[in-house]
């Protein structure tokens, strides 16, 4: 028995033509079907009945971009929201960039998508002016109808459909005023709430295929090991939900996104897939990966960070003013590797058969996805499909479709459907690890007790190493986030950073390099304030002139996008103000603060902890926001209450820690995350803004483990330096 | 002898699955009710949570042979039992990514049928099984008190109305 797979339409037409066409597909899959469909671009199809069908090409995942397209298309349009309903986009180089990672979906695509329910609009003006031969300044729109002013005619988009499909799109369009917006920045409720609500939301593995089995694979214990021999009891082989075990070698050279291999054993379902999985007996090849230790490496980070790096950037000279003042500061901060683990583990479901390879997967970049089973089955790009569930939460993890592969060269062998289904320990155990970090940060203090001189330094290992075979040094773009593009900039300063190569796969978790980069800087910074005997918030703003763009050797920025101090100082003072921080400092409340610009918004937080025996509670935090123009309030709401909890996990609990190649942590209860009894009252303060959109799901982690340690600093005198505060 | 469960009111027939295999995956890979979910498979997250004879219980650690007789609800089931709290949730935009949501409302359900004014303290021990990574907890509390306000007010005007 199976059930039906999501988008219906798409099926059917695959179905009627066997090989599926990527140049056919994605405007025909809603108008052959509904021929008197109008259909002006990719992103809108109005049909007949009124419905207004919008396509989200980047993956949901929490973020609410779903709603977000829907809400901006829709806006445009000036569609009815009651008609609106979202499809999710198959990969297809056509929608341009895809990949849902790094905050920008809404920087890149705000524009454009504007313009396509603009445009929408646009014609069905148009059809209407013909229809009722006026003119088209005569006429205007209102929800989902063409209104004709002053003879009070109204016709529905959905009647005008047929005879708008007809028209060409216009090639200049005319934008809403700000003013006019009726969905752009309000908190409208999210497209998909209902359904999961109900548990109905698709998600990776609940999507079936006829004739399909379950893989689970048993991993390497060590990266680079290989299965030298591979057991099956006679108990399993006799058992009728037995299918077979497949070898998977693991591929040399980088990383990149390839499987790490491992034995696939494959059941029936995936209750004895995993049970099957935990009776063979593997023996496997030695590895140098085995002789990795993460706590030998965190100590190797560290001495690093005590001598001479490479310099990345230079000013004035450092050493002379060192040698010459009497107050030199210096501390070291350490970061742990950390998992993605998000609530759904990898899963991926592939039929790889004579008509093309079909696709079902929570990935966050389909047309990566599809062009990386390009390449591994040598086939082209028109007959694979990757059809894009719901995420169950991925933060970096799910676009990296090595679980993807795994399905597909599996199904490729089994020559039926096979749905690959990580298990939690999997998860934890075989991914693409956040990076562990050592930074010193040293500086000499002038009478005002502001910096005279700064030394930074950082060694990590980078993420680079996942794409090239032991490339070691932090990249340009890792040290943009939060190390060379800062608002610390000084006269004498020097930057220094390396790195070293880990035994484990390193990749980018929400908010990268930021979330270790703006601990080290904004920790350092209370430490200084609080030699200088001056508030942390003035601190900072006496560093900071008071408006002007701050570049030093941070990297070109898109246009729109520049780092204006003035937002900076904005919203660290709105911080203040909301969290009361000079009369809560005055009445003895336990505050911290922090304040970072990653990509290109600008968040500051404020911590507040409870005094003695409870100076580890968190009781409040204050999330003061400016990601330039929003399209959702309520989500970017939710993403700052989310990020507390997300980084409030890392600062205090969460650490992988690794021992000969073979990771410690295995489920929850070694791994440990926020609960429900742990969170913090979060308040979130938002700035209205006209400036460009930037980011929202990521740069709301950064701030807060700083400001944590700052809060817990003010509350006991203990300075942690480390995260997690935890660390073993 | 057939060995049957009974799942949202209906009774099924598991007797040809394995006495051991976890409700969870009996439920998602056989009845194709895919609301509950996998999280850890060690009773840690809450994804897989379903009622039990109306108690909240990790579906991932209750074997078919444990389960066998007794009356078993998932988030499917609850539909027309937790209106109000489905509706909160969506007004409130609950959710982010949605998937450890079906455990978080299992478990509401369960909490508010059997204490109709929970305090902050007790919605949390109720649900501190239940991991989101996504950090929607603040917003599962204040949901939770706006249903249970709002079951109490239509309760009361129902009485008024008698």
């Amino acid at each position: 028995m199976t059930q039906p797979v999501i988008n219906l339409s798409r099926r059917n037409f695959l179905g009627a033509t066997g090989v599926l066409v990527l140049g056919t597909t994605l405007r025909p899959a809603f108008s052959s079907t509904q021929t008197n469909s109008f259909n002006p671009n990719l992103f809108v199809t109005v049909h007949p009945d009124n419905r207004v069908e919008i396509v989200s090409h980047r993956s949901e995942m929490g973020q609410g971009i779903r709603t977000a397209i829907a809400q901006i298309v829709a806006d445009e349009m000036d569609a009815d929201w009651n008609d609106v309903s979202v499809t999710q986009a198959l990969g297809d180089a056509r929608y341009g960039d895809q990949n849902t990672d790094g905050s920008k979906s809404i920087r890149i695509n705000l524009d454009r998508l504007r313009e396509a329910g603009a445009s929408a609009r646009q014609m069905l003006m148009q059809a209407a002016a013909a229809k009722w031969d006026v003119g088209i300044d005569t006429l205007t729109t209102e929800e989902g109808q063409v209104v004709h002013l002053s003879e009070k005619k109204r016709v529905t988009y959905g009647e005008l459909s047929s005879n708008a499909a007809t028209l060409v799109p216009p090639k200049n369009v005319q934008l809403k005023n700000r003013k006019d917006f009726k969905f752009i920045g309000k908190a409208v409720p999210h497209v998909d709430a209902s359904l999961i609500s109900e548990g109905q939301g698709k998600f990776g593995a609940d999507i079936r295929l006829p004739n399909m089995v379950v893989a689970v694979v048993k991993r390497p214990p060590a990266l680079g090991q290989q299965a030298t021999s591979v057991n099956v009891p006679e108990a399993v082989k006799n058992d009728s939900r037995f299918v077979r075990v497949e070898q998977l070698d693991p591929t040399p050279g980088a990383p990149l996104f390839f499987p790490v291999g491992g034995v696939a054993v494959v059941a029936s379902d995936t209750y004895s897939a995993m049970q099957f999985s935990q009776m063979i007996d593997i023996e496997w090849s030695t590895s140098d990966n085995q002789s990795f230790d993460s706590r030998s490496f965190q100590q190797d980070l560290r001495s690093m960070v005590e001598s001479d790096l490479p310099t990345v950037h230079q000013s004035g000279d450092v050493d002379a003013v060192f040698n010459s003042s009497e107050k030199v500061i210096e501390h070291t901060y350490e970061t742990a590797f950390l998992s993605h683990a998000p609530m759904e583990p990898p899963v991926a479901l592939a039929d790889v058969s004579a008509e093309g390879v079909k696709v079902f997967a929570p990935v966050q970049d389909p047309q990566n996805t599809q062009l990386q089973i390009v390449g591994w089955l040598k086939v082209p790009v028109e007959s694979v499909q990757v059809n894009v569930t719901l995420l169950g939460g991925a933060f970096g993890r799910k676009s990296k479709p090595d679980f993807v592969l795994e399905a597909v060269e599996l199904s490729k062998r089994l020559s039926r459907p096979v749905r690959v289904q990580w298990s939690r320990e999997n998860d934890l155990q075989y991914d693409y690890f956040h990076a562990p970090s050592a930074q010193l940060y040293k500086a000499s203090l002038n009478q005002n007790g502001l910096p005279s001189a700064w030394l930074q330094r950082a060694a990590y290992p980078s993420i680079t190493s996942t794409f090239a075979p032991q490339a070691k040094s932090p990249a340009d773009w890792e040290l943009d986030m939060g190390f060379t593009k800062t608002p610390y900039l000084f006269e004498n300063q020097r930057m220094e950073a390396d790195g070293l190569v880990a035994g484990v796969r390193i990749g980018w978790l929400r908010s990268v390099c930021n979330i270790f980069q703006a601990f080290g800087a904004n920790v350092f910074v209370d430490e200084l304030a609080h030699e200088a005997k001056v508030d942390p918030i003035d601190y900072r703003l006496a560093m900071w002139p008071e408006k002007g763009l701050i570049t030093g050797p941070a990297m070109p920025t898109p246009p729109g996008h520049e780092f204006k101090i003035e937002r900076l100082r904005n919203v660290l003072n709105r911080a203040r103000k909301i969290s009361n921080w000079d009369t809560g400092k005055a009445e003895g409340r336990n505050l911290g603060v922090a304040v970072h610009h990653s990509f290109y918004s600008y968040v500051a937080t404020v911590i507040e902890v409870g005094s003695g025996s409870e100076s580890s509670q968190v009781k409040n935090a204050w999330m003061v926001m400016d990601c330039g123009t929003y399209i959702n309030e309520d989500t970017c709401r939710a993403q700052m209450e989310g990020a507390v909890i997300f980084a409030l996990s890392l600062a205090q609990m969460s650490e992988i820690s690794i021992k000969n190649g073979i990771v410690e942590q295995d489920n929850f209860d070694s791994y440990r995350l926020i609960r429900m009894n742990q969170p913090p009252n979060i308040f979130v303060d938002l700035v209205e803004s006209t400036e460009a959109p930037a980011g929202v799901g990521e740069p709301g982690v950064p701030p807060v483990a700083p400001a944590l340690t700052n809060a817990i600093f003010a509350a006991t005198g203990v300075r942690h330096r480390k995260l997690p505060m935890s660390m073993s | 002898m057939a060995k049957n469960l009974m799942i949202n009111g209906e009774s099924i027939d598991v007797s040809d699955q394995p006495e051991q295999m976890p409700l969870l995956w009996f439920i998602r890979d056989h009845l194709h009710l895919t609301g509950t979910k996998y999280g850890c498979g060690k009773a840690l997250c809450g994804a897989c949570t379903v009622l039990v004879e109306g108690t909240p219980t990790r579906s991932c650690q209750l074997p078919l042979s444990v389960a066998e007789g007794r009356d078993i609800t998932t988030i499917e089931g609850l539909v027309d039992v937790n209106q109000v709290i489905r509706e909160v949730w969506v007004e409130q935009n609950v959710a982010q990514c949605g998937y450890c949501q079906s455990g978080q409302i299992v478990a509401a359900t369960a909490l508010l049928q059997s204490n109709p004014n929970p305090s902050e303290q007790e919605i949390e021990s109720a649900l501190v099984g239940n991991l989101c990574r996504c950090g929607t907890y603040s917003r599962i509390k204040a949901a939770i008190q706006t249903a249970a306000q709002r079951i109490q007010q239509s309760a009361t005007e129902e009485l008024e109305g008698e």
